[in-house]
């Protein structure tokens, strides 16, 4: 039989969709579609509420258990695990009401609000790290702002089969160092026009191209735009003096200010003595 | 351009569980079997892609089309087949074009006497794609429609012919889908048996799609990537 080009097109996205006969799951709606799976909005008939359902084309995949694994408020629950009747995997998480990163940045949030997304997200990965597993794909669209400003990563382990340029690290062997390159390409990606050279000297320190010369682990960047928000040196950029004179500055402003307008006051009274 | 041929290869029934073409290669080569899995899945987009692509009329294209899987089973065809660097989609398409191309350059160097240079193909401006979407499209319909057929074939076969006329009814649907009610109301059943047989259908239609699919890639890994090429 011949097919027409719209039988052909609905025929498509019908055979797409997953079967949820025998699950707790009801369909409503596709939300998302990455690498290796696509992601639809479902609702839990048992305790009638929704959730995110991740369905994978792959056999292979282990991101289920790899986040079972870890537990964190960083990192999206996974409720089940399971296979469809056709034979694909799919999987249950908590529906995260928000946005991607990329999205979250449209709505114009300040410099501290930026800087505070990117420290929850060193936050998980060190988390991560510190159980032996790395991320492999950080990227905007797989980090989730909520309505509260709680921050997930998402997508773990999946390594990209085309991962997005901008954030994966140029080494063919990817490891945790890989992540804190992605992490340094997320804060350079999130870092408004007009942000200081000290924050983008950070940004370039851990994209540093020779793994050996980024940081060697995120708390250590962590600490880093910690400094920079608390208004002292930050160790990737050694900055020049008249630099260090205005931070300086800039940081003793109550101390300096009156001292300031002291000097001015004595130096006016000097001046009416003597003439 | 005068209209498509009818013929699309054979479409024969085939059991539920196919072996890959790996899995079905021996040292003799292909069985018949797995090569008519072939030859159904890819003679009708073997053979829009040579109209499209070498400008042939609707006979000549048919000629050429038919020579190539000639061709193709009197050589090692399969055998040079390599998995790791491409999938057999592509490397068949490939081998067509050379194929065609050597044997359109022939045909005109005996009419003129020397070597032709393929004029760009001024119809495809006025149609939709390249030469190489258009096969990707053929291939996309072959393989669905070969689906509906095995699908209808197996519903004969078990008596479903109630869930095959709600699946024709609604998915198959030329123009307007009608409601779940009307199709209730038409077949005089329940709207949740409705959702429920069409369910049925589209999950056999779906394991039809991989079992024609498993029939013409080399392995678990390319039957995924064929498959998401397939829907997504």
């Amino acid at each position: 039989m011949e097919l027409s080009d719209s039988v052909l097109d609905h025929l498509r996205h019908v055979a797409a969709l997953p079967d949820l006969a025998g699950t707790r799951y009801e369909l409503e709606r596709e939300i998302g579609r990455g690498g290796l799976g696509v992601v639809y909005l479902a609702r839990d008939r048992q305790l009638d509420r929704h959730v995110a359902l991740k369905v994978l084309d792959s056999a292979l995949d282990g991101e289920a258990q790899l986040i079972a694994r870890l537990e964190h408020p960083g990192i999206v629950p996974v409720y089940e695990a399971g296979t469809l009747p056709d034979g694909r995997i799919f999987y249950a998480m908590k529906l995260v009401a928000g946005a991607p990163l990329d999205g979250y940045l449209a709505g114009a949030p300040s410099l501290g609000e930026r800087l505070r997304a990117i420290r929850r997200v060193g936050e998980v990965l060190a988390f991560a790290h510190a159980r032996g597993t790395i991320h492999r794909d950080l990227k905007p669209q797989n980090v989730m702002v909520g309505g509260f400003g709680e921050v997930y990563v998402m997508d773990w382990g999946v390594d990209a089969v085309a991962g997005t340029p901008a954030f994966r690290a140029p080494e063919a062997q990817l490891d945790r160092r890989s992540d804190i390159y992605a992490l340094g390409a997320l804060l350079e990606f999130v870092l408004p026009r007009s942000a200081a050279p000290a924050l983008r000297a950070i940004a370039a320190k851990a994209m540093n191209a020779d793994p050996t010369a980024r940081y060697t682990e995120a708390p250590a960047l962590l600490a880093d735009i910690e400094r920079f928000q608390d208004g002292l040196a930050v160790q990737a950029w050694s900055e020049p003096w008249w630099h260090r004179w205005r931070r300086f500055g800039s940081r003793n402003a109550v101390l300096l200010w009156p001292l300031v307008a002291y000097a001015g006051v004595k130096l006016l009274l000097f001046l009416l003595r003597i003439l | 351009m005068d209209p498509d041929t009818a013929i699309g290869g054979p479409h024969g029934h085939f059991p539920s569980t196919q072996l890959s073409l790996l899995e079905a290669a021996t040292a003799e080569g292909l069985p018949n079997e797995a090569l008519d899995r072939v030859v159904a899945l890819y003679w009708k987009p073997v053979y829009c892609f040579i109209r499209r692509k070498f400008r042939q009329d609707n006979e000549d294209a048919k000629d050429l089309t038919q020579s190539f899987f000639t061709s193709a089973l009197q050589r090692d065809f399969f055998a040079r087949f390599d998995p790791a660097k491409a999938s057999f989609r592509t490397y068949l398409r490939m081998a067509v074009e050379r194929f065609a191309a050597s044997q359109h350059e022939a045909a005109h160097r005996q009419k003129r006497g020397g070597e032709v240079a393929f004029e760009p193909v001024a119809e495809q401006a006025a149609t939709t794609g390249s030469p190489e979407e258009v096969f990707e499209r053929e291939w996309q319909r072959q393989l669905f429609a070969l689906a509906v057929d095995d699908l209808r074939t197996h519903c004969d076969g078990c008596g479903k012919q109630l869930q095959l006329r709600i699946f024709e009814d609604y998915d198959l649907a030329a123009s307007d889908r009608p409601s779940y009610a009307a199709l209730a109301a038409r077949h005089q059943i329940a709207e949740t048996s409705v959702t429920n047989h069409l369910a049925w259908a589209r999950r056999m239609l779906r394991g039809f799609v991989t079992e024609r699919l498993r029939g013409v890639t080399a392995g678990e890994q390319e039957l995924r990537k064929e498959m998401r090429r397939a829907w997504s």
